[in-house]
């Protein structure tokens, strides 16, 4: 019974995928009913999570552990799924009939997420991480389109699949080197390993699936294709929720660098400086906003590496901060996004144009967004974006600092070119957007969140520590 | 520093009051303009009282930091909200409240997306404040970021004169410096041991050398871009001439305060070691920045860009008093920034009351304006009065004392900028002469001249100027309070 229970939310969203192949089985689409039933059970998703927050053990031979870490992620992804639900009530990009399944491989990746940030031993972590990327395979090209979603699928699959060869490889190196497949009899030995070119390597190279999802340098050149090609709401979703499983599985992961790795950290810093810089640079460019928000994402996963490469404990809960807060605030753009595209197109930057008088609520809520990815306060972006900072300092990486204080810099000159399309050209002859009454109080949630816990961070702040404690000294 | 708790939140009030405000406006309809305009008004109001209640009531026998607030934010991380008075801010708070009391009023006649005006321009004060107030350094920050970015929107929306070029290259430019603050900042956390951003805490630590000199010169350079210092000025005659009336005042009036403010309040608290390395380059870019201003300033002819430049050089003249290190120096520092403070409030204003009716800045196609609007006039040439250093205004007295204390310090280079106040006068004298006493353009000869309810904020600038030029004492006890502790500790 106990294992039921620690099994719980995993449990229910087994459940609820079951429930949605079923409704995939109609012989007539009926996109309304399936709608509400998923928005109904990610709902009730988010309690089950919450419910089994402050579970813990360990089951199937321990390969799987429930701590307050994992749970915290899995609240967290339950979130995401919800929120990605919220805006799925016109789903254009997809055909008809195609939606309960849409919804279905959602739900599985959503599962796999949940299963990979419990997951302690090589082969769990492995087959929780590939469950999550096959929904993903699918759920591109579901794209009702021009050949663009097959390109953008293509390249996902293969990109995954070469990450997944280079981390199986890696994995290797590390049951080879000590003769285990858990973490929990790995860590002790990394330190001496870590001196060896084996460890290094393969630790190096297990993490490449996770940076994979990251969209880290140097295997983030996906991210713009993906983002463009894929559905609004799917991109909404890889680029929220799928960036938290990674950040958690990368924090489990990385704290087997422990203290002695000074090479190790080296190469990290390396990585999180080429892909913010990179990032920030090339999003300069972009004309399509997803492309635009891609090559951020990019830089996003840059800022988070620096947080994780201090292997510290105040580093590891701005991390846990930072992911929470970029879920929020980057799904506040994609949401805008999908409202103003109606007919699921990809948006160019300059249809943001007078979104200010087409709907001043939305324009609020992208605004507010976009300051919060540059790290403009009061809001959760800066907040995070400053612990992180301090953590790192802490350490004493004081030009991985300063080089992400100026890219902050940068970052904020390809925000604000929306924000001046939104605020200050004119219409012209483009519609008014008008937000339904749940996308409405879904915006004003999404604002307080973001002002609220930017300016009162400590809640969050604490249990984040809380959970920390059970990844670095365990 | 001594630090005395307060049994009731005036600082807190001071900088909530603006955020009420915001939250009140944005649920009024657009069409509610009165009520809007009322609604910041009286938000500006309570700030005021604030600010003029602790300016009047701080105890100057006991000294230290008063009315003070503490309590843990982020337990971690060592963060605090605290913030407090004493004589460095408390002139400084009041500065801003006159200001933004003077700006709400004179931009009573806008009609442009009121609701969002007056909500941002509420936003940029409460960050203002709270940098002021702050003695906790995230939260120095967190409010300085508050206070720079709606600055874009602001020029954006409500500017004018490539504004668009103006918002986005003054943007850049102060994140840029926020760019170098941060690692300055976070070095000294980090390297402090104490896990704290506390000020105080922080200042009984004594940094390695290096700590030091490399913090000082992150700092100097991250919050002089701010201050307009020579050679990172270039964003402020541009910025200050594409926005709205109301943004130049708390803008030149206010926010690049916040930068000499910053680099006194931090750099110099903290690394003195760092501030004795580098005083003399420090000392080096006051007086360019003060020579430099003077000159570009004498060739304009858009009065904007004059009172842009003058800001150039008078806030060199800040910088100068910091970089002496003496009681002297900094007490007329921060006397400038009030003082100027309250001055160019007045320009803009003044500048603004004008180009509202006449569309037009150019000073030769001015001409003649002390026929047609006498009292509009008046404004502008006691405000260019008082730039040029006339006794009886507030800055004569503040910028003797940096110059007596400069000459001191730096020898020739203080002579040379003394001797640039003379061409400043000039240049002062002939704008004045060009737009207020040539013959009168036939065009402008039907505008009507300034009301009483128009001039009240101008009044209220003036009163202020010739209050504490005749009695510098008022304010020169106030801050001695602080700098001498502050002097010995250098």
């Amino acid at each position: 019974m106990k294992a039921v229970a620690l099994f719980a939310p995993e449990l229910y969203f087994l459940l609820m995928a079951l429930v949605l192949f079923f409704c995939s089985l109609r012989r007539q689409a009926e996109p309304q009913k399936d709608f509400r039933l998923f928005l109904a059970m990610t709902g009730a998703g988010i309690l089950v999570g919450a419910l089994s927050l402050f579970q813990q053990g360990e089951i199937f031979y321990a390969s799987y552990r429930v701590d307050l870490f994992s749970q915290t992620f899995k609240v967290i992804l339950a979130g995401g799924l919800f929120l990605v639900a919220l805006i799925c009530h016109r789903l254009p990009g997809v055909e008809d009939r195609f939606h309960a399944e849409f919804y279905l491989f959602l739900t599985t990746c959503t599962l796999g997420m949940m299963m990979l940030v419990s997951a302690v031993e090589l082969i769990t972590i492995y087959i929780s991480l590939e469950l999550a990327s096959y929904s993903l395979y699918i759920l591109i090209p579901m794209r009702r389109g021009d050949g663009i979603d097959v390109e953008a699928g293509i390249k996902y699959l293969f990109i995954g699949a070469v990450s997944s060869c280079f981390m199986l490889f890696g994995l290797s190196y590390l049951f080879g080197a000590t003769h285990s497949t858990y973490l929990v009899d790995i860590m002790p030995k990394m330190p001496a390993l870590l001196a060896s070119p084996v460890g290094l390597l393969g630790l190096i190279l297990s993490l490449s699936g996770f940076f994979f999802k990251l969209s880290l340098f140097p295997i983030h050149f996906w991210a713009p294709d993906v983002y463009q090609g894929g559905a609004n709401q799917l991109v909404a979703y890889i680029a929220t929720a799928s960036k938290a499983a990674a950040v958690a599985i990368l924090l489990r992961f990385a704290a087997l660098g422990g203290s002695y790795g000074y090479s190790f950290a080296q190469i990290l810093v390396f990585l999180s400086i080429v892909s913010m810089t990179l990032g920030n640079l090339v999003a300069i460019i972009q004309k399509d906003f997803k492309r635009m928000l891609a090559y951020s994402s990019i830089a996003h996963a840059g800022y988070i590496l620096m947080g994780i490469l201090t292997l510290s404990e105040s580093g590891y809960t701005s991390v846990i901060y930072y992911a929470a807060a970029y879920l929020i605030m980057n799904f506040t753009c994609f949401m805008v996004l999908s409202e103003i595209a109606e007919d699921g197109r990809d948006l160019k930057i300059a249809e943001f144009a007078g979104l200010y008088q087409r709907s001043p609520l939305l324009a609020l809520a992208l605004m507010l967004g976009l300051f919060s990815l540059a790290g403009v306060p009061p809001s959760i972006g800066f907040t995070g974006k400053l612990l992180i900072f301090t953590s790192a300092m802490n350490q004493g990486y004081f030009w991985l600092v300063l080089i992400g204080a100026v890219n902050g810099t940068i970052s904020l000159y390809y925000y604000l070119r929306v924000v001046y399309a939104a605020y200050f050209l004119e219409p012209g002859d483009l519609p008014r957007v008008v937000p339904s009454a749940g996308i409405r109080w879904a915006t004003y949630v999404l604002i307080g969140i973001i002002i609220g816990f930017g300016v009162f961070p400590m809640q969050v702040v604490d249990l984040a520590r809380h959970a920390v404690k059970f990844v670095l000294y365990s | 520093m001594a630090e005395h708790l307060t049994n009731f939140p005036y600082l807190t009030c001071m900088v909530l009051s603006p955020v009420i405000g915001i939250a009140i406006i944005l649920f009024l309809k657009e069409e509610q303009k009165f009520l809007i305009r009322a609604v910041a008004l009286v938000a500006a109001a309570v700030s005021l009282g604030f600010s003029i209640y602790t300016f009047a009531a701080y105890d100057r026998a006991l000294g230290g930091l008063q009315f003070v607030e503490k309590y843990e934010w982020v337990k971690g991380f060592g963060i605090s909200y605290f913030v407090g008075v004493d004589g460095l801010n408390a002139p400084l708070l009041l500065l801003t409240g006159i200001v933004i009391f003077t700006g709400v009023l004179t931009m009573w006649e806008l009609e442009l997306r009121v609701k969002e005006y007056f909500a941002f321009m509420l936003f940029l004060v409460t960050g203002v404040f709270g940098v002021f107030m702050s003695m906790d350094m995230f939260f120095f920050f967190l409010f300085y970021e508050i206070a720079v970015v709606p600055m874009y929107v602001l020029i954006l929306i409500w500017g004018s004169t490539r504004k668009e070029y103006a918002a986005m290259k003054l943007t850049l430019y102060l994140m840029a410096g926020s760019g170098l603050i941060i690692p300055g900042l976070l070095l000294l956390y980090a390297t402090s041991g104490l896990q704290t951003f506390d000020l105080i805490a922080l200042h009984g630590v004594r940094f390695a050398p290096w700590v030091q000199k490399l913090a000082f010169v992150l700092l100097l350079f991250g919050f002089g871009v701010l201050a307009a210092m020579w050679p990172f000025h270039t964003w402020s005659p541009v910025g200050h001439v594409a926005a709205p009336t109301a943004v130049s005042m708390l803008h030149a009036g206010v926010l690049m305060k916040l930068g000499s403010y910053g680099i006194l309040r931090i750099p110099m608290y903290l690394c003195p070691e760092g501030f004795q390395y580098w005083s003399s380059l420090f000392g080096l870019l006051a007086i360019c920045g003060i020579v430099y201003g003077v000159f570009v300033g004498l060739a304009q002819t858009d009065l904007k860009y004059v009172i842009g430049y003058s800001s150039v050089s008078h806030m060199g003249i800040v910088a100068l008093g910091l970089a002496t290190g003496t009681v002297d120096g900094l007490n007329g520092s921060v006397f400038q920034m009030f003082a100027h403070g309250i001055m160019t409030a007045l320009f803009f204003s003044a500048v603004g009351y004008i180009y509202d009716r006449t569309h037009t800045r150019d000073i030769h196609e001015l001409g003649g304006f002390c026929k047609i609007m006498p009292v509009a006039s008046a404004f502008f040439i006691t405000a260019a009065l008082c730039g040029a250093g006339v006794p009886g205004f507030a800055s004569f007295w503040a910028e003797l004392l940096v110059f007596i204390s400069a000459v001191r310090v730096f020898g020739i280079g203080g002579l040379i900028a003394l001797a640039s106040i003379v061409v400043g006068a000039l240049f002062a004298l002939r704008v004045v002469q060009n737009s207020f006493y040539n013959e009168p353009n036939p065009k402008f000869v039907h505008f009507e001249d300034v009301s009483p309810f128009l001039g009240l904020p101008r009044m209220i600038l003036i009163a202020t100027l010739i209050l504490f030029g005749i009695f510098p004492s008022l304010m020169l006890d106030l801050i001695k309070t602080a700098v001498v502790p502050f002097i010995s500790g250098l």
